[in-house]
């Protein structure tokens, strides 16, 4: 019995570890990234999308495919022409999801900050007053939960920017922590190779804030 | 010679495992046979799976064997499996139809007789920031909801006054609770404003009429005010004002939060400066101290606790009809607090649960001429709530609510007093039934019991919606509405009973992004109104024989897409009422229901000054009042109410405000109604003396900055 019982933890650990090193989910997962990478329209969107909730749907102690699955939507409301805030809030419930399935990971918060900075662009004037802070305090705790996340630290600067610009200040801060996000970035290129699978989108929005610091 | 016949049967099983690709297609539509793209579509456990396309078609390979689950997703549909056993080779499946779920997001709501005010729903007509920056509100709640459909602006009071229902037919809530006392204690026609702070609150729900069974003792409304959540960053908020000047200092982490403030305001310096048309013996003042507090607990619980206490007081001089003296001194002081605390919580099986309790009270201390008189008035309000959806398409809200309440008023010379003690019960059950996406009934039923009057009752309400088209819903509602008389009454008789209204109400609601347009049609009956003898100041023989109506229409246009920058609301309100009620002896429209009733407010923000600018004109066609130099009652009409107020806030830096209103800019000379002399004077004409306004004019000019780690925070709720 207790030899059975052995068993049985054993198998039921590999399963858990299973799939941090499955090469059959590292594949799927590459795959769609990869799918990410060739989107033209919404509707291809939302195929890669799905792509990543299936990887979820089978792997559901993973955040990573929710993760993406949340980002493809958020990329698709900022670039096409569809119902953007039914988009966001979409992306918004799978971020909620995948910070259950990881609480306190930096990624996720950097992610839920993004959909709000989203949020946000479509009514500022009426959202920026209760989203504003609450965006700012997810990229101040993306920021403190991995100070190495460029990510949390690019779209950090993206608001100060969009902030200082509204009220009329001098760039300096945004600037700052965009060449910061740059130098995160070259860091976290080392680490990439083939069978790295976990985000490296933003450098594109660092170099935009950069860029308008010249 | 078994094992190798095994060890070949291996080898040939995972030939064809590995061989076996089958093909599986399909097609999804939604119940009403329309394509639906963008379906998940996959075998359970796997990886394998497609994405509907534009016609809805779908196909996949996978190389899995035997009985599978197939399942079909998509956001805003019920999840559905389909059986494989076994999965085949080429697998055509027939078309699978999803069934959409009806979320608060896409179903229809009803809308008859409510607006909301908040950040979250749909049905949005302001939202709490417009509540404060309406200029001619001047940070008071109830100025800005004077600018919406189904209110009259009677500025002598400054009350919400609803569809020709006098100021106590509003019910007051705070999350859920009953504020006893919420507008300042006033006298001698000088304006009231709410005692809380908008700041305080994330939403609000603004009923004229028809509203839901978890509401009573309100004949014509109910105000329900939602407070904000958990603060998010700890912050330092300073104010300084031409009216007084005041500190708030916020603590937070992500569990809880804890809001301390303290307010001083003080007329003196202003009226100092500006002239009053009002005799004033000691300006309007008053100290405030608020706390507020919000805690996560643990598995989404959240308890939020609000406590407010304060003191004020005012001087001045009434003059009377026909002497040229400086009149009666009036000498007011008021000290008041409200305590709440309540508890809620959602569970994952469908309940969520509510409890509450809410102490308030209030204490007068009243001097006129040389009558002085004391009242203090306890309520506390108990209540519990459980909130059931059985499915998406039917969800019950029950619960039971408990109020003691007393008031007692003193004639401190004369050593006379007289008292009442109440206790109430009320149960309410309140169920929504969606038949689909697009149609809903609620019905709900309220009863209560007063031991005071001796009195049980019942009101059953009932109303529906149905959705149009994308963006028009027609929506009805009515029901029975009880109310019990006003303090000062029922300390005289304390055998009067509940006054009684019914509603119809008929709504059409058009919503596009940024553009709302809403129009409504009512009828309101009323009965067993409150009658007397004498005068108001002194009534005798109180009875339930009053009864009266009040009819109309409104319309209501809000725009914020056609011109950029700028956002503009247009309010219509036509009310025909006519009640028996009070000294009256026949029907007569009351003095606080003029029939026309017209305001815009419009906004505009220009961005390369940092600030915005805003107006709003207020119109009546005039209130009625009682000449006794001719026969009749309310027999006058005063001339129309016409003022425009505009404001101006200027961010120079993401911490700093100020912001400079005018109220009545044109200075135009309101007149509410007149007061007469009791006794004709030797030409045997009754001299008169128009109610108008404190000053032609009022001018507010506020600095606020917000001291934070977050350079970006600023106060703009606080204006």
């Amino acid at each position: 019995m207790k030899k059975y019982l052995l068993t049985l933890a054993l198998g039921l650990m590999w399963i858990t570890f299973a799939n941090a090193t499955d090469p059959a989910y590292v594949k799927a997962i590459q795959n769609q990234i990869d799918g990410m990478k060739t989107i033209k329209s919404a509707e291809e969107s939302q195929a890669v999308s799905n792509g990543f909730l299936r990887i979820s749907e089978a792997n559901t102690s993973e955040w990573l495919p929710i993760y993406y699955a949340a980002l493809t939507q958020t990329t698709a409301a900022f670039r096409f022409d569809v119902n953007k805030d039914q988009y966001f809030d979409q992306a918004l419930e799978l971020v909620k999801k995948a910070d259950q399935v990881a609480p306190g990971n930096s990624e996720i918060a950097a992610l839920n900050g993004y959909i709000l900075m989203g949020k946000i662009s479509l009514d500022p004037a009426n959202r920026g007053q209760s989203l504003s802070p609450e965006a700012m305090q997810l990229f101040g705790k993306a920021i403190s939960l991995d100070r190495e996340n460029p990510r949390a630290v690019t779209l950090m600067s993206q608001m100060e920017l969009g902030m200082a610009q509204f009220f009329g200040q001098g760039p300096e801060k945004a600037c700052g922590m965009a060449r910061m996000g740059l130098e995160l970035f070259e860091k976290e290129e080392v680490k990439v190779d083939e069978s790295y699978i976990l985000p490296t989108w933003g450098k594109m929005n660092a170099e935009q804030v950069a860029g308008a610091c010249k | 010679m078994r094992i190798r016949v095994t060890i070949l049967l291996y080898f040939f099983l995972l030939q064809t495992y590995v061989l076996a690709q089958s093909k599986v297609s399909g097609r999804v539509l939604d119940q009403k046979g329309i394509t639906l793209p963008g379906v998940n579509i996959f075998i359970k456990g796997t990886y394998d799976g497609a994405t509907s396309d534009q016609s809805g078609y779908y196909s996949f390979e996978t190389t899995e064997i035997g009985d599978q689950i197939l399942v079909f997703k998509l956001m805003g549909f019920k999840t559905q499996e389909l059986a494989l056993n076994p999965l085949l080779n080429s697998q055509d499946l027939a078309p699978v139809r999803l069934i959409e779920e009806i979320t608060e997001m896409n179903a229809v709501t009803i809308s008859a007789g409510s607006m909301e005010a908040s950040d979250e729903k749909k049905a949005v007509i302001l939202r709490p920031l417009d509540i404060v920056t309406t200029p001619s509100a001047m940070g008071d709640i109830m100025g800005a909801f004077q600018t919406l459909p189904g209110t009259s602006t009677v500025g002598n009071d400054g009350r919400l006054f609803v569809r020709g229902g006098d100021a106590s037919e509003v019910g007051i809530y705070i999350d859920g609770m009953r504020v006893g006392n919420a507008y300042g204690t006033t006298a001698g026609n000088v304006p009231t404003r709410t005692r809380f702070n908008p700041n305080l609150f994330k939403g609000t729900f603004f009923s004229t009429g028809g509203y839901s069974a978890e509401y009573g003792q309100a004949l014509s409304s109910a105000l329900a005010l939602n407070t904000k959540d958990l603060s998010l960053r700890s912050q330092g908020d300073l104010s300084l004002m031409s009216v007084g000047g005041g500190y708030s200092h916020t603590l937070a982490n992500e569990k809880y939060s804890l809001t301390v403030s303290a307010n001083v305001f003080d007329l003196t310096p202003y009226q100092e400066i500006v002239k009053q048309d009002f005799d004033w013996e000691r300006a309007p003042f008053s100290y405030d101290f608020e706390l507020s507090g919000q805690q996560k607990l643990k598995k989404g619980g959240l308890l939020k606790v609000l406590a407010r206490t304060e003191t004020g007081g005012m001087q001045l001089w009434q003059p009377i009809p026909g002497s040229d003296e400086r009149g009666i001194l009036i000498n007011l002081k008021n000290s008041y607090s409200y305590a709440q605390t309540n508890w809620r919580k959602a569970f994952e099986n469908g309940w969520a649960l509510f409890g509450g309790i809410s102490y308030s009270h209030n204490f007068d201390d009243v001097t006129y001429d040389s009558l002085q008189l004391e009242r203090r008035n306890d309520l506390i309000h108990l209540k519990g709530t459980a909130i059931k959806d059985f499915s998406d398409r039917i969800s019950t809200k029950t619960g039971i609510e408990y109020f003691t309440h007393s008031y007692e008023e003193t004639l401190i010379r004369a050593d006379l007093s007289r008292d009442f003690e109440e206790k109430e019960i009320y149960f309410f059950s309140e169920w929504d039934w969606y038949l689909s996406r697009k149609f809903v009934l609620r019905g709900g039923l309220r009863g209560g019991a007063s031991k005071l009057a001796e009195e049980e009752w019942l009101d059953p309400r009932i109303s529906l919606a149905f959705k149009l088209s994308e963006f028009g819903q027609f929506s009805l509602a009515g029901g029975k509405f009880h109310q019990l008389p006003v303090d000062n009454f029922r300390v005289l008789n304390r055998n009067l009973g509940n006054s009684e209204s019914n509603h119809l109400i008929l709504n059409y609601l058009y919503q596009k992004e940024g553009i709302t347009f809403r129009a409504e049609a009512f009828y309101k009956s009323y009965d067993d109104l409150v009658t007397f003898e004498s005068y108001p100041q002194n009534p005798i023989n109180l009875k339930n024989l009053g009864f009266g109506f009040a009819k109309g229409f409104d319309l209501f246009l809000r725009d914020r897409e056609t011109i950029k920058n700028t956002d503009y609301w247009i309010t219509y309100s036509f009310v025909d009422s006519e009640r028996k009620f009070n000294q009256f002896t026949s029907r007569v429209q009351p003095d606080f229901a003029p029939r026309h009733n017209f305001s815009v407010v419009a906004k505009h923000f220009i961005v390369n000054m940092k600030s915005q600018i805003g107006a709003s004109f207020s119109f009546n066609d005039g209130y009625t009042y009682t000449d006794p130099n001719s026969t009749g009652e309310m027999n006058s009409k005063t001339k129309s109410f016409q003022s425009l107020s505009i404001s101006w806030s200027y961010l120079p830096r993401p911490n700093l405000i100020i912001h400079l209103a005018v109220s009545n800019a044109f200075g135009r000379d309101n007149v509410f109604g007149y007061s007469y002399a009791t006794k004709p004077n030797e030409a045997g004409v009754y001299e008169s003396i128009p109610q108008g306004q404190v000053a032609p004019r009022f001018l507010f000019l506020g600095v606020f900055l917000t001291l934070s780690k977050d350079k970006n925070a600023n106060q703009l709720n606080n204006l």
